[in-house]
């Protein structure tokens, strides 16, 4: 009945032949508030920075209050009224909240002299329409994160915005910071602006949103009214299957001790860990970022020096000092950040699945080619790697297929043990089902994996046994049978002190 | 549905502008230098002339040797300085050590090489070991090497060229000795690159260092091995430059350090490591010697060599980034 204030029709992008937005949809009408969810990589962000005039469509159109839009240039569409506030702030640190408000726009006087009374006063008013009391004049690096936040809102509103995107908003804000933003969310929708809150959170979903569009590998799979949908059900539309799907269990018993690390430090916030880990196990390694995790990893591959205790590989007397010696021994890491430790992003699939074996390829130093092209398309079809070529720069995979390309790498050194430090973080939800069969496969055939991860659902779901760093040391070790996330969380974020008390 | 049409037409459009990018990466220098040889035929005939094509291979020749350790050191995400120094020390080494008789040409080709590798060490060790920038460490040898050169001929070198070095202005047609130097060893290291466990690493060191580490690289190895190579391909360029003027020069090779970097960047080979080759490199130096001979042919001051060759230059960086840059 209403005339929507936007709408999106059949928007389609791609970025070097991936399919980011498939003939994307999406409307929205004035004074509601729109929920965009869906996994990391599902499109949402595209489809935003599409409508802020960040990237071009390749196919669709924009219609805004009626009219076709054009492409046109950010700045013309901010003064359409349309304002996107990013995770990463855009505010100026040095300047005061006023100026970063009105920056580029500033009130002046006849003389074309900076109005600084009007200044400050325009800004307290905007800040009253959000309701909150904040000095005009503290600089923004005063600020705290969610008062900057405030700050980019108050700067969208001043820019008579009716249309308000907010990506990921939450991610930088505590439980009361996030009560504030609803607030202020409910007090904008009452003056008439249109919100498009997007956000992988289904609690706040549920709390704020009329209605709630999912995006799915960059396609929308469903969009209604909030009333017409329950958690089950919006998990299940985001993820294509639902939760005990996801995490595919294979019943096995607890094998033989292959690693076993003693008491080892290094010269990093590694205070005194002591593990051990069996055949076919995975072993699960939780804790906030900087309680240890990564460093633990790091130590126990031979990354970092240690300067304390022994780690050994049991049945084999080797011992190692650096990455080469632990991957002879058959121990591989696969690291946190694929970009920056893990690929070889500038060159092809080939060459990075095949560098860590090459001597096994190769002949007085010459590679072979057939032997090595033979490798190629074997690791291809086992992790079933989506690539135009074996020649392909991997930087042009999706993050799901880059991580294959990873892993693939490290199990053609047929490993023992398998350190993954986040093995699925910015990766599909379709790779990382596949990621996670991959490892269920690796335990039945005996090797035995410690699996780092931020992520609960899948420390608890995929881990025979969980350790739980806090302040670089286990703080303590949780069976899978009394495993939950409150159990976890209590573990990492207990103080040493409240330890000593309890 | 004409809307629709013009819309596929125009995703169409732009990914054919990515492939032209990818094209211009991969292809550039070789169109340039087509270009290049077309504008040449049209301004200054005589460049084809087969005494004209002699000269412009042996020069080519000389800068091309040395740009063969400069490619491998960009690849690693380095940089070499301290070629211009080595120059100058090998043309004093093998004047000092030869003193003219042609039985120590050999035993001083050796000690300017064995010279050569310690200075390439020391780069190598500066850059690995004391985590010094490549620009500085090689800066600091430069000097350093000018300078332990001019302090050992106390500014007037001694010593003879022996005849015999000559050698390397015989020449079957347009071979010369050292076109078939540069060819040779361009084939070896092509194969190097390309088909060795070694090459591999080179690369995978250069594309992320990190990376290569933590796949078991010896990443310090490398890296160090590859200084010293450059310094080695800087020796036979020395080596060369003072067969074909056969007396002890200061200024050797002035010019050639800098070429050296210039023609691998021109021929595609990138400051951040990991990509690039050795067939960019021989296109960058053929286009900047035809340049330079063309200035000559054309009559111009030496001074619009160096106008023209820094636009060549800017040229081809501008046209890599704008290249790199995706949508």
């Amino acid at each position: 009945m209403n005339e929507p204030i936007l709408e999106m029709r059949g928007i389609s992008k791609s970025f070097a032949g991936v399919q980011a937005l498939k003939n994307v949809s999406f409307r929205c009408q004035a004074g509601l508030v729109y929920g965009l969810v869906g996994e990391n990589g599902a499109g949402k962000s595209t489809l935003m920075k599409i409508l802020a005039g960040a990237y071009k469509a390749d196919a669709g159109e924009i219609i805004y209050k009626g009219m076709p839009r054009e492409t046109a240039s950010t700045g013309e569409i901010i003064d359409s009224g349309i304002s996107i506030i990013y995770q990463e702030l855009a505010l100026v640190p040095q300047m005061s909240v006023a100026e970063n408000i009105f920056l580029g726009r500033e009130p002046r006087n006849r003389l074309g002299i900076l109005d600084l009374g009007q200044l400050h006063a325009r800004s307290n008013e905007l800040l009253s329409r959000l309701g909150v009391a904040l000095d005009t004049r503290l600089s923004v690096s005063e600020l705290t994160i969610a008062q900057q936040q405030l700050v980019e809102i108050a700067k969208a509103l001043s820019q008579d915005a009716d249309l308000i995107v907010m990506d990921e908003p939450s991610a930088i804000l505590a439980g009361s910071e996030l009560d504030q933003l609803f607030d202020i969310i409910a007090a904008l929708k009452a003056q008439g602006v249109t919100i498009v809150y997007i956000s992988h959170r289904l609690e706040e979903v549920f709390r704020i949103a009329d209605e709630v569009t999912v995006l799915k590998d960059g396609e929308v799979v469903d969009s209604r009214p909030i009333s017409q949908l329950d958690r089950p059900t919006l998990v299940r539309l985001m993820v294509g299957r639902s939760l005990d799907e996801i995490f595919p269990q294979t019943d096995h018993e607890q094998g033989d001790l292959v690693l076993s690390a003693e008491d080892i430090e290094t010269d990093t916030i590694l205070d005194g860990v002591s593990l051990r880990l069996h055949a076919g196990e995975i072993l699960g390694i939780a804790g906030m970022v900087g309680s240890g995790r990564t460093e633990l990893a790091r130590a126990l591959f031979g990354a970092d020096p240690l300067t304390h205790g022994e780690v050994r590989l049991v049945g084999k007397s080797l011992q190692w000092k650096t990455p080469s010696q632990a991957i002879r021994a058959g121990l591989v890491l696969v690291p946190e950040d694929r970009k920056s430790q893990g690929l070889f992003t500038a060159l092809s699939v080939r060459i990075n699945i095949t560098i860590p074996i090459l001597s096994r390829l190769s002949r007085l130093g010459i590679v072979r080619r057939p032997a090595e092209e033979g490798v190629v398309i074997n690791a291809q079809q086992r992790l079933s790697i989506v690539m135009t070529s074996p020649e392909q720069e991997t930087q042009y995979l999706s993050g799901g297929n880059q991580q294959k390309v990873v892993l693939a790498k490290w199990l053609e050194t047929e490993p023992t043990v398998i350190i993954l430090d986040e093995p699925t973080r910015g990766v599909d939800v379709g790779a990382k089902f596949e990621i996670y069969k991959l490892m269920r496969q690796l335990n039945d055939r005996g090797i035995a994996i410690i699996m780092i991860s931020s992520e609960l659902p899948e420390i608890i779901g995929m881990s025979d046994r969980i350790l739980v760093m806090n302040d670089g040391r286990v703080a303590g070790e949780l069976s899978r049978e009394n495993a939950d996330e409150e159990r976890i969380i209590e573990l990492a974020t207990l103080g040493s002190a409240e330890a000593q008390l309890a | 549905m004409t809307l629709a049409k013009r819309k596929s037409k125009l995703a169409l459009s732009r990914d054919n502008r990515w492939r032209l990018r990818k094209f211009v990466a991969d292809y550039g220098v070789y169109i340039a230098l087509l270009i290049l040889l077309l504008v040449a035929a049209l301004l200054t005939p005589k460049l084809f002339a087969v005494d004209t094509i002699a000269v412009v291979m042996r020069q080519a020749s000389q800068l091309g040797i040395v740009a063969i350790g400069q490619t491998l050191v960009l690849l690693v995400a380095g940089l070499d300085l301290s070629v211009g120094g080595i120059f100058i020390m090998t043309s004093v080494v093998v004047a000092e050590v030869g003193n003219g008789r042609n039985e120590m040409i050999a035993p001083a080709i050796l000690t300017a090489l064995a010279l050569g590798a310690l200075v390439g060490l020391g780069n190598g060790l500066l850059v690995t070991k004391r985590r010094v920038p490549p620009f500085v460490a090689t800066l600091g040898m430069l000097v350093l090497v000018k300078g332990a050169t001019q302090a050992y001929t106390r500014g007037v070198p001694g010593g003879f060229v022996p005849e015999a070095l000559g050698i390397v202005n015989q020449s079957w047609f347009v071979l010369s000795v050292p076109l078939a130097l540069w060819l040779g060893l361009n084939a070896i290291f092509i194969f190097v690159l390309r088909g060795t466990t070694y090459g591999r690493r080179v690369y995978a060191v250069g594309s992320n260092i990190e990376a290569a580490r933590l796949s078991g690289i010896p990443v310090d190895a490398i890296r160090i091995s590859v200084y010293v190579l450059g310094s080695l391909f800087a020796v036979a360029s020395g080596i060369v430059l003072t067969g074909y003027v056969l007396y002890v020069d200061r200024f050797i090779g002035s010019g050639l350090d800098l070429d050296s970097i210039a023609a691998a960047v021109v021929g595609g080979t990138a400051f951040i490591g990991g990509r690039g080759g050795l067939l960019g490199t021989i296109a960058g130096v053929l286009i900047i010697q035809i340049l330079s001979t063309m200035v000559v042919l054309l009559g111009l001051d030496v001074e619009v060599q160096f106008i023209i060759k820094g636009l060549v230059i800017l040229g081809a960086v501008t046209l890599y980034s704008v290249a790199s840059t995706e949508s």
